[in-house]
């Protein structure tokens, strides 16, 4: 009798700590985790936030099919916020208080990250991976907060000390966006150029959405660089390309990651053929791709009905990283415990070619590094390793 | 002076679509008194049908471009007749605020189709360069600078010479007395409304081997919108003439000012127009008949 008892009591405690527990986390539940996701469906930047979104919903629903991580269901709220901060706002608060999403992963765009970030840690929710190079998402240190894209600063520091030796590229000159991606890109170009001893020869920018840089692009030609880094996007990247053939000026270009895209050569044809850029993660192409990467485009396009890109490929790592750490963390999932946990673990290379990331107690960027790629009969070629 | 020509031949370019669009707002405001803030939405609209015709339905490209343009003008008549028409009679902040909204219904309902949210287009054509002795053009800018001549010529025969141009004429000066006169003036609102919107899709579609296809391309109507204003929000021609200037003069400044300049000098030099001539470029011969 007194066993039986005890047993009951056992199982009652059991119970009640499991309800105590999952009263006690947010968005933890016996049965499921909810994840926030504040995107951009509708707005600017859009082409980047549905693929995105569709990479992260297709690892979470592989992790629900696989069971769950211990035992629970994944389920990713996604919020369109549309590239405004008031909307995104809105949307955070949702997501804390109706929602109760126990992490926000991938929010889109600086502003909207840098208007929801104070929203989400104040309620003590993690702050995972949002796509913005701004510093304020890893630094200074809190302990809800990740980030695992390099800076423009550091790898465009790294990109452009390498192009320059390897191309011995005496005059080299800047196309930047007149914003903050611009201006950070500049700072990693001259802190480049500066380790070897030389400076920015020309440096001319335009307004986002600006239709026409024939005048930028001539104002480089009379300033004879020989060497163009590009801060643009991808239209203003195939822009650029596209008004120097026009001239005839065959100068070397270098375009960051935000111009590392298949629409870069899709859309700029023959004008974009030998463009350098810098690559944080490799475009999945289906020619040529490991056994891997061939089954995992597969899924993608039998899921979604259209072709992954890069995007899809973020989506899909940021997600598969919060599963792996969550699994990790064990049962009793609490953001401090997901926290420590990303802190001691290592997420080695994959078959996407993504770089090594590594977060420590110190660090919570998980990666610093670019590799160069240059477009080669009409696709980008990965021509070095992760550059130091 | 070879690189000053280059970058003059693309402001005239730039300047003429601007100019398409700003006539555009003039036509829908001259008939109506509407400032129509929708007009960015419908040249992207114009872009994506024109897209959806070639490259969706394969129908060939000049029956896209005309089926996309006719489209977006039946497009505009009937928003005229289903939901502007009711602002009649209604404070003009009304009618302006409905543009925006049905803008962003537009917006929403492109952005709604995966295809057109995720990715950039070209429609193919004028993909090549034609070289002028020295000065190398882009094809797409000489096809910008002929339709744009066209579509001039073409509005000024039909303003001039057909009976609905005349009534449509009659309304902008004094509705009124032009329905006392028999003239359909609820009609000539709804052709306005089919015209302004056939015009920025026209636009949209002279824009698209400049810029490609893709949500954000209506965004141009903001640099349309001032020259609109500098020819006078009332002349035709005046609002071609507020677009060339505003492309040319980005264009040179970018090139001869120093860094940071070119983006305020076209509008310091619109306000000094403005200064100058309160009425726009156009205000001289306001009121006067053909435009």
């Amino acid at each position: 009798m007194k066993t039986i008892s005890l047993l009951a009591l056992a199982l009652c405690a059991s119970v009640a700590s499991h309800a105590l527990h999952a009263a006690d986390v947010a968005g933890v539940s016996a049965s499921e985790i909810v994840v926030g996701h504040i995107s951009d469906l509708s707005g600017p930047i859009a082409m980047l936030g549905i693929p995105v979104r569709d990479g992260m919903l297709m690892r979470f629903d592989e992790a629900n099919a696989a069971g769950g991580v211990h035992g629970r269901q994944l389920r990713l709220v996604v919020e369109d916020a549309a590239y405004d901060p008031k909307r995104g706002v809105l949307a955070a608060r949702k997501l804390v208080q109706r929602d109760q999403a126990f992490a926000f992963i991938a929010t889109m765009g600086t502003p909207v990250v840098m208007a929801t970030m104070p929203v989400v840690l104040d309620a003590g929710r993690l702050h995972l991976f949002p796509f913005s190079p701004h510093e304020a998402t890893y630094a200074p240190l809190h302990p809800l907060k990740f980030q695992n894209f390099a800076p423009y600063q550091d790898y465009m520091e790294a990109a452009t000390r390498h192009m320059v030796e390897r191309g011995n590229y005496q005059r080299t000159c800047l196309l930047y966006q007149d914003d903050d991606y611009g201006l950070e890109v500049m700072k990693g170009v001259e802190a480049g150029l500066g380790k070897l001893e030389r400076k920015l020869v020309e440096r001319t920018g335009y307004k986002r959405g600006a239709t026409d840089l024939s005048s930028q692009v001539a104002r480089l030609r009379a300033a004879e660089c020989d060497l163009v880094v590009l801060a643009t996007v991808v239209r203003e990247t195939v822009a650029a390309m596209t008004e120097a053939r026009r001239i005839g000026w065959k100068v070397d270009m270098l375009v960051t990651a935000s111009g590392y895209s298949a629409q870069t050569h899709e859309l700029g044809g023959e004008a974009v053929e030998g463009l350098y850029g810098v690559s944080v993660l490799p475009h999945p192409y289906a020619a040529g791709a490991n056994a891997q990467l061939g089954a995992w485009i597969e899924r993608y396009r039998a899921r979604f009905g259209a072709e992954p890109n890069v995007w899809s490929v973020m989506g899909y790592t940021l997600a598969d990283m919060f599963v792996r750490t969550a699994d990790a963390s064990g049962r009793e999932l609490t953001p401090t415990v997901f926290a420590r946990t990303l802190e001691n673990l290592e997420f080695s290379r994959d078959y996407f070619g993504s770089p090594a990331y590594r977060f420590s107690a110190e660090d919570h960027l998980g990666n610093r590094h670019g590799r160069l790629a240059q477009i080669r009969d009409g696709r980008w070629e990965l021509i070095t390793d992760y550059l130091r | 002076m070879l690189s000053l020509l280059q970058v003059l031949s693309s402001g005239i370019a730039i300047g003429c679509v601007y100019g398409l669009v700003a006539l555009s707002f003039v036509l829908i405001y001259k008939a109506t008194a509407t400032v129509s803030f929708m007009q960015g939405d419908l040249l992207m609209v114009g872009g994506f049908a024109g897209l959806a015709l070639h490259l969706a339905a394969g129908w060939p490209l000049a029956f896209a471009v005309l089926g996309a343009v006719l489209a977006v003008a039946l497009l505009g008549a009937g928003l005229e007749r289903v939901v502007l028409r009711r602002a009649l009679g209604q404070p003009h902040l009304v009618a302006v605020l409905l543009t925006f909204g049905l803008g962003m219904m537009l917006r929403g309902g492109v952005a709604s189709v995966p295809a057109a949210a995720q990715d950039m287009y070209r429609l193919p054509f004028a993909t090549d360069t034609v070289a002028l002795g020295a000065l190398v053009v882009a094809a797409s800018h000489l096809w910008v600078v002929c339709a744009t001549v066209v579509l001039m010529l073409l509005l000024a025969a039909f303003f001039h010479f057909s009976r609905a141009g005349l009534a449509l004429r009659a309304c902008a000066e004094d509705a009124r007395m032009a329905a006392l006169m028999g003239v359909p003036v609820a009609r000539m609102h709804t052709l306005a409304w089919a015209l302004g919107a056939g015009l920025a899709a026209v636009a949209g579609l002279l824009l698209a081997p400049i810029t490609f296809v893709h949500l954000n391309m209506g965004f141009i109507a903001l640099k349309a919108f001032p020259a609109a204003v500098l020819g006078g929000l009332s002349s035709l021609p005046g609002a071609l003439a507020g677009g060339i200037f505003i492309g040319v003069v980005e264009a040179m400044a970018g090139l001869l000012l120093p860094e940071g300049a070119k983006d305020v000098v076209p509008y310091v030099l619109l306000m000094a127009a403005l200064l100058l001539f309160p009425q726009g470029l156009g205000g001289g011969r306001l009121g006067g008949g053909g435009r």
